[in-house]
């Protein structure tokens, strides 16, 4: 499956690069993720819960790592998750580039996903895929308009 | 394949069962006709603590009407809908759907209730309820409020149903003099979730122009979604053939958003809309013609 897009942040490229590199904002931004702590340089590991429908919490172990950074326009993003009910492997490529309204975000995902939710549930993977990434998105986005609010208000 | 060990509950009468699912909140799953569920149990995709089975509540299960509405119970089956006189009656397109849902073994079990409150984007009841513009009743311990079914489904498997409240019964306004239905969907087997569907009703006023075009689309969003662009097209016109097509083209353009799997690729999904959405139209307004 291919999850492609952009989306447009409203803040400067180096606020939302900090941001993105932010173990903690990536723990709280990505869906279900419960917690996310550090494994080595660039790597951490963590659980999360996915409810869709049907599919009551079920329960994977992720493991995160970004790599092949350019500060601040460019990094690879892999997540790794297992759980009882199946597993998947998803590797984005994230371009960041400043435009008018903030600072615009080019993603180009590739998921593989195996066990049983990818026989059972292939025709809904891609749904759930765009939600997830809408959801983290828009958290994003809003972690960092906090972050911007708060800057602002400190100096 | 076996379901995680779940606490089971089978009241006799709906206060019971609402109080069970206030009680439980998000632990408890309503167990209806169980064609959904209990696969996705038996996967353990689904892990529900508690289960209150609604097959022994009798007021659930019930089709009645009157002059201006068919009332359907939450608990009516699948089968029951299909050989009713009253649902052909006073809402055909419900009728026409119901060859396409699944297997004849699946509908014997499954309710109306059950598939819409699953809200899976695949299924055609769910469709057939936005092109006739039916209301739902929720109930909960606290009481009960009707939601219509433009307002009910909100993404995948999503509803605008709380936890605590049950789906109880199914409001369709009486098929208006000059209408016509009509359901088409495509699938790589007959009774497997369709890769594209549309269900159409339509009316006519005296005049011959278009006065209702609605058309439900199923497996198209991740939500059924309602044909807007065909509305706002055909309502008031007097539709044409190439103006159908029009239609159907421009709304397989902006009302739906496919995904691709390995049974579709979005674009192909896109194309099925446009033909599916055409043919529904086509011979909706065809049998208005002939009547």
């Amino acid at each position: 499956m291919k999850l492609d897009g952009t989306f447009t942040f409203g803040g400067p490229q180096e606020s939302v690069w900090a941001l993105l590199q932010d173990p903690a904002v990536l723990a709280r931004s990505l869906p279900g993720v419960e917690k996310l702590d550090a494994s080595g340089p660039d790597q951490y590991r963590g659980v999360m819960k996915v409810s869709v429908g049907p599919v009551t919490a079920a329960k994977f172990d992720v493991a995160v790592a970004l790599t092949d950074k350019v500060e601040p326009s460019h990094f690879v993003m892999q997540v790794d998750a297992k759980g009882a009910v199946g597993h998947t492997k998803g590797t984005a490529v994230i371009d960041l580039a400043p435009v008018e309204s903030g600072t615009e975000m080019r993603y180009s995902s590739t998921v593989q996903v195996g066990g049983t939710i990818a026989a059972v549930g292939q025709r809904m993977l891609e749904s759930v895929g765009r939600t997830m990434m809408k959801q983290a998105l828009e958290s994003l986005d809003r972690e960092l308009k906090a972050r911007l609010a708060n800057g602002r208000s400190a100096t | 394949m076996k379901p995680a060990p779940f606490a089971y509950h089978a009241p006799f009468s709906l206060d019971e069962a609402l109080d069970l699912l206030h009680e439980h909140g998000y632990d408890a799953k309503a167990l209806a006709g169980g064609q959904s569920l209990i696969p996705a149990m038996n996967f353990r995709l689904a892990t529900p603590a508690v289960l209150v089975d609604l097959n022994r509540v009798d007021s659930l299960r019930s089709v009645s009407r009157d002059t201006t509405t068919l009332q359907l119970g939450a608990m009516t089956r699948h089968r029951t809908l299909e050989q009713s006189q009253d649902v052909a009656q006073m809402a055909p397109l419900v009728s026409a759907a119901m060859p396409f849902v699944a297997h004849e073994a699946i509908r014997t079990r499954g309710t109306i209730g059950g598939s819409l409150a699953h809200a899976d984007p695949a299924a055609e009841l769910p469709a057939v309820m936005l092109a006739l513009d039916a209301s739902f009743t929720l109930a909960s311990r606290s009481g009960s409020r009707v939601v219509p079914a433009s307002a009910f489904f909100l993404g995948l498997f999503t509803t605008a149903m709380e936890p605590g409240e049950l789906l109880v019964n199914i409001t369709i306004p009486a098929r208006a003099d000059r209408s016509a239905a009509a359901f088409d969907e495509v699938s790589r087997r007959h009774g497997d979730f369709a890769l594209a569907g549309a269900a159409a009703y339509v009316v006519n006023g005296a005049d011959g122009k278009c006065e209702v075009a609605r058309v439900g689309l199923l497996s198209l969003a991740d939500r059924p979604v309602l044909a807007a662009e065909v509305a706002r097209l055909l309502e008031g016109t007097r539709p044409s053939k190439e103006s159908i097509r029009e239609a159907a083209e421009a709304s397989a353009q902006v009302d739906i958003d496919p995904t691709s799997d390995i049974h579709a690729s979005s674009r192909y999904r896109r194309q099925l809309a446009a033909v599916l959405i055409r043919r529904v139209l086509e011979r909706a307004f065809l049998s208005l013609e002939h009547a």
